[in-house]
């Protein structure tokens, strides 16, 4: 199912890259506030304790600072807690970590050389007793009268503390947003199937059509698709009607033009004389033409209209009772036999008369008692046999008889248009017509015509 | 023995009255499906030669609301549309034969003989009654072999009475039977031609029944 190919596939595609581009930045845009968010009260955080170490510092007497009280947080006396202090003395004669807190332990941090301004706040990173990554806050102090060196008092924590909370929250909102994901997804999926069952059905139907099982498209359909519908309806209709109007007119020009030879002949056998002689082997030669040529303009009007089925049965009993009254003075025996009710042909009502019509009536005129007609479906194929108890015919006969206009014996009535018009109607539908012998001696017929 | 022809061209009409009555049968025309109806719904037929495309009425209509009315005359169907669509309708609607245009009157006449023949249970084409035998193909009676010369109107009793052997045959029916529609119809010449069929068949062949009609005995 490519891309290009399928709606289906265009649909969700579209969906899909939609859904997770917005929830992508959906999700950096929450996991940057987020950050900010917690970096802020860390920092803030920090600034509590510098502040606090700031008030707590004083000088003795020997302008050695030390601390008034213990600072309050008590992760500052639990060693390596990830939270420390320490102030250095800067000028000439520099201390580093001179009072530190008991977190430290014997370590001191290592402070990047850096001098804030009176009252500024400056923020480092540095690495910690354990290795490990803190963010550190310092500021200088200086006393009123200078007579101390000036101090630099940091504290620092661990970064941790402010990057597992944002970890933490960024794997929920990856979940979250994933679940979000799959259940836009899936609802898309179903909106799309929902959406496109009409196309669905119809598809269904049109196989439906062009097996023969259906004339039309049947049911409402979204106003989208209606129209098409309805299109197709009338195109479909169209083409019936195309036939029918040919078969129409077939039918009125034979009775315009056979009426005035059925006079023509009758009164020429009516008189004596050349005339009357010529003007009967016209009338017959006329007759010919006309009877073949119309034959075969039926013919052409039946090509390949979609969606027809002619079960076989009905117009086999049909053409039955016509051949028992036809042909009653023979007092012959007509036999329908295996013929299962199922057995259709893909093709028009009229061609498949037409067809089993000649056949079966030639046999008739052949047989000496019986004709049998049986039937079987094979291979998406129908064999329709229709053997006679007559004569036969010899092999070459038979390729003979498929000649335009022949007739293996004048005596027996008939145009003997009969099988060329069942072959080359055969041949439109893409069957096929085959002579051979009957069982019982006579001639045998088989129709093997598209089943449907 | 009555027929219609039912044609609207009226040039063919005229050939198959033509060639009917020259077959010795009384042969109403008419041209149009209404009066078709009209004359077979009343009329007593032997048979009638339907074409299929009529003004007014078509044809198959025709056929089918006689079946309807219970008119059980056989019927030939004489059309141009040759297909076995039209066919199969045809004989479905109630035709007992089918004939497409153009056509050998020879064939008209045998079918038509063989349609009344068969309405009258009848297999042979030669109608025989002791050793009167009557050739229906060709209207040709002979007795004892020797040929015997009938008008066309003894020729029609005799035929209509030979088609109905042992049935007794009233002089209504007679008179219904030989002459066609626009005959002035006499039922008092049906006894002239009795008489002069009693003179020029064996004796007793036709027997009087008394109040009823007439009936042919023949010894078996």
């Amino acid at each position: 199912m490519s891309v290009r190919g399928s709606l289906r596939a265009r649909l969700l595609a579209g969906s899909l890259v939609w859904i997770l581009a917005a929830l992508t930045a959906t999700g950096f845009v929450l996991a940057d506030l987020f950050r900010e968010h917690v970096t802020e009260r860390f920092e803030a955080e920090l600034r509590i304790h510098l502040d606090q170490l700031t008030a707590n510092v004083e000088f003795g007497a020997d302008a050695v600072p030390r601390l008034r009280a213990e600072l309050s947080d008590p992760r500052l006396r639990r060693p390596l807690s990830g939270l420390y202090w320490q102030i250095d003395r800067e000028g000439g004669d520099a201390v580093r970590g001179m009072l530190r807190s008991r977190s430290l332990w014997d370590t001191t941090l290592e402070v990047p050389r850096d001098g804030p301004r009176d009252g500024e706040v400056h923020v480092h990173a540095v690495a910690g007793p354990d290795r490990e990554r803190l963010v550190m806050m310092e500021r200088i102090v200086r006393l009123e009268d200078g007579a101390a060196a000036p101090l630099r008092l940091i504290v620092a924590a661990d970064e941790r503390g402010m990057t597992h909370p944002v970890r933490e929250f960024v794997g929920l909102l990856v979940i979250a947003l994933g679940v979000l994901a799959a259940g836009l997804v899936t609802a898309v999926m179903l909106q799309v199937s929902i959406g496109l069952a009409p196309l669905k059905r119809l598809s269904a139907q049109l196989a439906e059509i062009r097996d023969g099982r259906s004339r039309r498209l049947e049911g409402a359909f979204p106003n989208e698709v209606q129209p098409l519908v309805d299109e197709l309806n009338a195109v479909l209709s169209h083409d019936a009607e195309v036939v029918a109007r040919a078969r129409t007119q077939a039918g009125n020009l034979a009775h315009a033009i056979k009426t005035p030879l059925a006079v023509l002949g009758n009164a020429a056998m009516r008189e004596e004389g050349a005339l009357a002689r010529l003007v009967s082997d016209q009338v017959a030669t006329a007759q010919r033409q006309v009877d073949y040529h119309l034959a075969r303009a039926r013919a052409a009007a039946a090509t390949q209209v979609p969606g027809l089925r002619t079960a076989l049965r009905p117009v086999v009993e049909g053409l039955v009772r016509v051949m028992q009254r036809v042909h009653a003075e023979r007092k012959l025996r007509i036999a329908i036999e295996a013929m299962p009710d199922a057995a259709a042909f893909r093709g028009e009502e009229q061609d498949l008369q037409e067809m089993l019509g000649n056949l079966i009536d030639n046999a008739c005129k052949w047989a000496r008692h019986a004709v049998r007609v049986a039937a079987v479906v094979r291979d998406g194929a129908v064999e329709i046999v229709i053997d006679d108890d007559g004569p036969g015919l010899s092999v070459d006969a038979r390729d003979a008889m498929f000649a335009r206009g022949a007739r293996a014996d004048e005596d027996v009535p008939g145009s003997g248009l009969g099988l060329g018009i069942v072959r080359d109607l055969a041949q439109l539908y893409g069957g096929r017509i085959e002579l051979g012998q009957a069982p019982a001696g006579g001639l045998r017929a088989s129709l093997i015509l598209p089943a449907a | 023995m009555h027929i219609l022809v039912v044609e609207d061209e009226p040039t063919l009409a005229a050939q198959l009255s033509q060639a009917l009555r020259e077959a010795g049968y009384a042969v109403d025309c008419v041209a149009n499906g209404r009066d078709a109806y009209f004359v077979g719904e009343v009329e007593s037929l032997d048979a009638v030669v339907l074409d299929l495309g009529l003004p007014l009425m078509d044809g198959l209509t025709v056929l089918k609301k006689w079946r309807a009315a219970g008119r059980s005359m056989p019927v030939l169907i004489l059309t141009a549309r040759d297909n076995w669509h039209e066919k199969v309708a045809g004989i479905d609607a109630g035709a007992d034969d089918y004939l497409t245009k153009p056509f050998h009157m020879e064939e008209l006449l045998a079918r038509v003989r063989a349609l009344i023949r068969r309405s009258a249970g009848l297999a042979s084409a030669e109608l025989a009654c002791g050793t009167v035998r009557l050739d229906t193909r060709g209207g040709r009676v002979t007795v004892d072999g020797q040929a015997v010369t009938l008008t066309s109107h003894e020729l029609r009793v005799l035929s209509y009475l030979m088609h109905r052997k042992g049935q007794v045959v009233s002089r209504a029916e007679l008179t219904e039977h030989i002459y066609a529609q626009d005959f002035e119809r006499d039922s008092n010449t049906i006894e002239v031609f009795i008489g002069r069929l009693r003179k020029k068949l064996p004796a007793g062949l036709i027997e009087t029944v008394r109040g009823l009609g007439y009936r042919l005995a023949c010894p078996e």
